[in-house]
């Protein structure tokens, strides 16, 4: 039980991570980027790539990676955010200056999506792959958690990084912009806020989430070509289910998808085997997710924390 | 030759109805749905599972007649809507097609681990194919087309017939201005549930028509891009909302799809096994394109579906 939350609560954060960079895009970009799943893929393998590059530096005591991580994690970043600003420049921009609806954009993702995950299948193959193959042990910690140190520093950080984007949001002049032009953009346009730039940056710090929250799947599972897409559906019910532009909404939609999906599989897994029945439930895993954002979205079209618009 | 030639025509007329179902959906309704692939994939396992020989390995094998089985796959599929629709037709736009693409995942997933209902990934052989024993096996093809281009025609005539009655003029209201079309006293939900029912049932025809074709099913056939993604891109090929422009796609797009199995004889050994990745780029690259440089299709008539394509100045 305890151990299901544990991995839940991991789980969560990442789809937090990816969720949080979604949400701001759908909200600001005013379309859902089907894409962004395959930005996720992308960003982790970037990072694969550069730690083949990187000499071997060792690794941390007790981690699974060390300093060529961290470096391959950044450099990854910024060839994420470069790519994710070209595909901006070669199609989305070009839609937006064609005043076309949010479908027809969903649309152009759609294809944007399946590009890039033939682009990575073609260069990576469609294996599964590992960034580390070493077997971790988990440490026992009190109130009987158990988890194994790669997992602690993905939450840490996974934290960290989250609340930097909320400060970021909250106190910077970019952050400010960005929340003005997700609140009304005609009004924020009027303000003398530079739309082009808040696009910019949207586009920037979703890059950033993805290719980290990418990198942190990869360490926690595993790495194959069609991550990202399945990841897509989890990210767009936590979008979904918190409200879609609500920052605290996909924390809240993320770490509860991640729990639920983990809890809800692990439970009835558990009551069957107990029951002597032959089933196999974690496959469904994935129905979790879809069931919740049709009762959530019953009970409140605009997401938990979402408010209507316009 | 001759044999290839009709083998693409028939898998081309499956498709060709499947686009015209979407188009109903999308270009006249206006609903974004990316998981066609699930009524597609029901109608299919609904006509083996009641048209098979008994078998211990999965659910039946009624032995039933063809007619009762596409007859059957058509009421599924339409049953299935149905009951998806109250939920997800409360939902609009992006959600909307999260949702269905939701349901597809899941529907996949039941048909590959639930074995007793499918016999998961093995599949179910020994589906009957129409009068396969009265004709010389190697003219099954010929005959079998027939049928499937009967079908693509009657569908082609029921859909153009019902968008141009009345219904299809609301459904055309709710695309481009649903407040509006309620305001006239239109129960719009009732129509887009029975827009949504109705082209799903036509999906469930033709995934029977597929599995009647190939008298073996397997849930690989119904992977989103096989299933799916690309009849959204016949569809945008030949234009949302252009009946004769989406039947054109879909000969195009499977023709190209159909063709580059030829190339793979001419290119190397290491770039012949990656086909199936070219070929998705080909399939994403090709939609974005059309999106940016053709919204209406190759048939380059004029967009009949303003209100779907681009937003209005904001004053």
């Amino acid at each position: 039980m305890v151990d299901l939350l544990i991995s839940g609560i991991i789980y969560g954060s990442i789809i937090t991570l990816g969720a949080i960079g979604l949400t701001l895009m759908s909200d600001i970009l005013n379309f859902f980027n089907f894409a962004y799943g395959d930005f996720f893929t992308l960003g982790a393998f970037c990072t694969l790539a550069f730690i083949g590059f990187l000499p071997d530096l060792g690794t941390f005591s007790h981690l699974s990676f060390g300093w060529s991580m961290v470096i391959a994690i950044i450099l990854s970043i910024g060839v994420t955010v470069l790519i994710m600003l070209f595909f901006d420049y070669l199609f989305f921009k070009r839609l937006r200056d064609l005043g076309v609806t949010s479908l027809f954009m969903s649309l152009a993702s759609l294809g944007v999506s399946f590009v890039i995950r033939a682009i990575i299948n073609i260069i990576w193959g469609p294996k599964v792959r590992y960034y580390s193959t070493t077997i971790q042990i988990s440490k026992t910690l009190p109130f009987g958690i158990r988890m194994k140190p790669d997992e602690m520093v993905i939450l840490l950080c996974a934290f960290i990084l989250v609340f930097s984007i909320f400060y970021y949001l909250r106190q910077t002049k970019m952050g400010k912009a960005m929340r003005a032009v997700s609140d009304n953009k005609i009004l924020a346009q009027a303000s003398g806020i530079d739309n082009k730039h808040v696009i910019m940056w949207t586009w920037i710090i979703s890059g950033v989430l993805a290719a980290v929250a990418g990198t942190f799947y990869g360490i926690q599972v595993q790495l194959s070509p069609t991550m990202g897409w399945n990841f897509l559906i989890p990210l767009f019910v936590a979008v979904i289910m918190g409200g879609v532009g609500s920052f605290w909404g996909a924390l809240l939609g993320g770490m509860t998808i991640g729990i639920a999906e983990e809890l809800i599989t692990g439970l009835i897994q558990n009551t069957f085997t107990l029951m002597e029945i032959q089933a196999n439930i974690s496959v469904y895993k994935p129905a979790v997710a879809f069931v919740f954002v049709i009762i959530i979205l019953l009970l409140k079209p605009y997401g938990i924390l979402g408010k209507k618009k316009g | 030759m001759v044999n290839y030639i009709s083998s693409y025509l028939v898998m081309a007329c499956i498709y060709a109805i499947m686009a015209l179902a979407l188009n109903l959906q999308w270009g006249f309704t206006g609903l974004m749905n990316f998981g066609i692939g699930t009524f597609y994939m029901v109608g299919a396992y609904t006509s083996a599972i009641l048209t098979s020989m008994p078998s211990s390995e999965h659910l039946g094998g009624f032995e039933l007649p063809v007619v009762v089985g596409i007859i059957g796959a058509a009421g599924m599929a339409g049953v299935i809507a149905y009951l998806l629709s109250f939920p997800a037709l409360k939902l609009r736009g992006g959600p909307f097609a999260i949702a269905l693409l939701a349901i597809q995942e899941t529907l996949f997933l039941v048909v590959k681990n639930e074995s007793w209902l499918t016999n998961g990934v093995w599949g179910i052989r020994s589906i009957p194919r129409p009068f396969f024993g009265l004709v010389n096996p190697q003219h099954f093809v010929y005959f079998y087309l027939l049928i499937a281009a009967a079908v693509l025609i009657l569908t082609y005539f029921a859909i153009e017939k019902a968008i141009n009655s009345p219904w299809g003029r609301v459904l055309r209201g709710i695309r481009e201005d649903e407040p509006l079309t309620s305001i006239s006293g239109k129960d719009c939900f009732n129509y887009r549930v029975q827009s949504f029912v109705f082209s799903s049932m036509v999906m469930g025809i033709a995934g029977a028509l597929y599995v009647h074709y190939t008298g073996f099913v397997s849930p690989q056939v119904f992977s989103p891009l096989m299933s799916t993604f690309i009849v959204w891109l016949m569809v945008m090929v030949g234009g949302t909302g252009n009946n004769k422009g989406v039947i054109l796609g879909a000969f195009l797009v499977w023709a190209v799809w159909i063709g580059s199995d030829f190339l793979t004889d001419f290119v190397p050994a290491s770039v012949a096994t990656q086909i199936g990745f070219i070929r998705m780029f080909f399939v994403g690259a090709i939609l974005g394109v059309m999106i940016l440089m053709k919204p209406q299709g190759i048939l380059m008539q004029k967009l009949l579906t303003i209100g779907l394509f681009r937003e209005e100045e904001t004053p």
